[in-house]
C-alpha cells in the first residue's frame, strides 16, 4: 500500500515534470522516491580551545626603541641553515613556515599585518606572532657615492628567517579551510618561500623526511661521505655543509635531498 | 676580495695606474643560486635519494583485503525488510525495467494490486549481500541492472504474466516460487500447469486405472464371464495345435 502512495506521488511529480518545457530523450521516466537516510559529518570539538583577550596581530615598530644605534656587520650567517628557535607549534592550530631564508622588513610585516587582521573573524581566531620586530640595522650609502669614506648610515631593520621558521600562528574555532586561503595569499608575498602549515601537516612532513632517511636505497650519503671527507671533498665543501649535510645552499633549502 | 695591485715596475715616483682591478667572489648566502663547483655537483648527485623499489604501480592489481563495510542502521533495516519478504510471501519474481513511465508504473501497479501483487523496489548492492547470506544465493545473478521485485503470497503467475504482457518494457529474469527458482520459460510452463486439485485428480485416476477395469467386469454377470472365459481357452488352445502343426 505504502508503495502505492509513494509511486503515487513520484507519479505526479513525473507527470508534472512530463508537463514541463525542454524534455530530453529520458525525461518522463519513472523515478523512484524512497526514504533514505541523511548521514552528517561530526563538527569538530572547540570546547577546550580558550580565545586570548587580544586575538589581532600586533604593530611593530620600523625601529627599536634604542638609545644609540650602532651599526652591526653584514652576518649573512643569520640567514643560513636550519632554524633551530621557532620551528614548532606553541598554542595554535595553523601557521605559515618559511622554507627558506632570508629578511623580513617593516613593510612585509605590515602587510601581514594588515590582511590577516582585515581578513581574519577576531571572535572565532586568533593570531600571534612568531617573529621579532626588526632588529639588525641594514645601511646604506648615499646615491653616487664612490666606494670608501667608511660604512654608511642605518637605513632601515630588518629581521633575519631562517628556513623552518615560523612566522605567524594562527588558532581558534576554525578549520584549516577557512583560514587557508588568507594564510596563504600571504606566504605568496613573502621574499622566501613560504608554506602555509597545520600541527597534523607539520609531522607528516618531518615524519616523511625522517621515513626518506630511514628507506634510502642508495648506500651513500651526502653525510656519511663529507663527515669521513672521502676522496678529500672537504676541499669543496664549506663548514656549513658539513653541518646541514648537503640540505642547505646559502639560504635555500634543497628539496629532496637526504 | 682585496684589491691587487700587481708589482710592476713604476715609471714616476708616486705613481698609481689610472684603473685598480677588484678581483672578489660572492659571498656563501646569495640572493642567486650560486654556481657549485663540479666535484660539489658530482657529489650531490652521486647520494641523491633512491626511493624503495616498488614492484607493480599501486593501483594495477585489486588489493589483497577487501575493506568490509559495516552496515548502516539504514541497510540492516532493508535487509530485514527483505528477510520479511522471503519469508512471508510464497512468489518473488525479479523483473528488469529498461525505461517505464511514472503513468505506466502506476497503471502496471494497479492492474497487480488487483490479484494481491505487489511491487517492491531494494537496491542491488543491499539485496546482492543479503542472499550472499541467506538460502537464496544463487539468485544473485539475477540482481543486475535496474530491477524491481514482484512479490505475492499466492502464486498468481497467469496474472502477472499477463500484466508484463501489457507492459513492454518490463522483462521477466526469473522468479524463486515456492522455494524453487525457475527461469523466465520455467515462469511461462509454470503457468500453463493445471491447478493442484486438477493434477491430484489425475494421478489419483491413473493409479486406479487397472483396479477400477477389473472391479467393472467383475461386477458384470457370471455367465457372461464365464462366456468370456470359455472363448479364451478356446483361441489358447488352436493356437496351440496350428503352432505344432507347423
Amino acid at each position: 500500500m505504502m508503495s502505492l502512495v509513494k509511486a503515487a506521488v513520484g507519479g505526479f511529480m513525473g507527470v508534472c515534470r512530463a508537463h514541463g518545457h525542454q524534455q530530453g530523450p529520458l525525461a518522463g521516466h519513472l523515478k523512484i522516491l524512497t526514504a533514505a537516510m541523511k548521514t552528517f559529518d561530526i563538527p569538530p570539538d572547540y570546547s577546550g580551545v580558550v580565545l586570548p583577550a587580544k586575538p589581532k596581530l600586533k604593530y611593530m615598530n620600523k625601529v627599536p626603541n634604542l638609545k644609540k644605534a650602532k651599526k652591526e656587520a653584514k652576518k649573512l650567517r643569520d640567514i643560513q641553515g636550519p632554524a633551530k628557535t621557532a620551528n614548532a607549534f606553541m598554542t595554535g592550530q595553523y601557521a605559515i613556515v618559511a622554507m627558506g631564508g632570508g629578511y623580513l622588513h617593516w613593510g612585509h610585516l605590515e602587510m601581514i599585518r594588515l590582511t590577516i587582521n582585515r581578513k581574519l573573524d577576531s571572535r572565532t581566531t586568533y593570531t600571534r606572532w612568531r617573529v621579532n620586530a626588526p632588529y639588525k640595522p641594514i645601511t646604506r650609502k648615499g646615491l653616487g657615492q664612490r666606494m670608501g669614506g667608511g660604512k654608511g648610515a642605518i637605513d632601515h631593520y630588518v629581521t633575519p628567517v631562517r628556513s623552518g621558521r615560523f612566522i605567524v600562528e594562527v588558532g581558534g574555532k576554525v578549520e584549516l579551510g577557512e583560514v587557508e586561503h588568507v594564510l596563504i595569499e600571504v606566504a605568496k608575498k613573502l621574499p622566501f618561500p613560504a608554506k602555509v602549515m597545520s600541527r597534523e601537516s607539520l609531522a607528516a612532513f618531518q615524519k616523511m623526511q625522517s621515513d626518506m632517511e630511514q628507506n634510502n636505497q642508495n648506500p651513500w650519503t651526502f653525510k656519511q661521505i663529507a663527515q669521513g671527507n672521502m676522496l678529500g671533498i672537504r676541499k669543496v665543501l664549506s663548514p656549513s655543509d658539513l653541518h646541514n649535510h648537503g640540505r642547505y645552499t646559502g639560504k635555500f633549502w634543497l628539496q629532496g635531498r637526504v | 676580495m682585496a684589491a691587487t695591485l700587481c708589482a710592476r715596475f713604476l715609471p714616476k715616483q708616486g705613481w698609481l695606474p689610472l684603473t685598480q682591478g677588484v678581483r672578489h667572489g660572492s659571498k656563501a648566502v646569495t640572493r642567486h643560486r650560486k654556481p657549485i663547483h663540479f666535484l660539489k655537483q658530482k657529489l650531490l648527485a652521486v647520494t641523491k635519494y633512491i626511493p624503495p623499489p616498488r614492484p607493480v604501480p599501486p593501483d594495477a592489481y585489486p588489493p589483497e583485503t577487501t575493506l568490509v563495510q559495516e552496515d548502516s542502521g539504514f541497510v540492516l533495516l532493508l535487509k530485514r525488510d527483505l528477510k520479511k519478504v522471503f519469508q512471508d510471501h510464497k512468489m518473488v519474481a525479479v523483473v528488469q525495467n529498461s525505461g517505464s513511465n511514472a503513468e505506466d508504473m502506476i497503471t502496471l501497479k494497479q492492474r497487480l494490486y488487483k490479484h494481491g501483487i505487489s511491487v517492491k523496489f531494494f537496491p542491488n548492492q543491499v539485496m546482492r549481500s543479503f542472499l550472499s547470506e541467506s538460502v537464496y544465493c544463487n539468485m544473485t545473478p539475477l540482481f543486475i541492472g535496474p530491477t524491481v521485485l514482484f512479490v505475492s503470497k499466492e502464486p498468481k503467475v497467469k496474472e502477472m504474466l499477463s500484466a508484463l504482457r501489457a507492459s513492454p518494457q518490463m522483462i521477466l529474469l526469473g522468479a524463486c516460487i515456492e522455494k524453487s527458482l525457475l527461469s523466465a520459460q520455467g515462469v511461462v510452463s509454470y503457468s500453463r500447469l493445471p491447478s493442484v486439485t486438477v493434477v491430484q485428480g489425475e494421478l489419483v485416476s491413473g493409479l486406479t486405472m487397472l483396479t477400477s477395469q477389473t472391479s467393472s467386469m467383475l461386477q458384470r454377470h457370471p455367465a457372461h464371464l464365464s462366456a468370456l472365459l470359455h472363448q479364451y481357452i478356446k483361441q489358447q488352445s488352436p493356437n496351440d495345435g496350428a503352432e505344432e502343426a507347423t
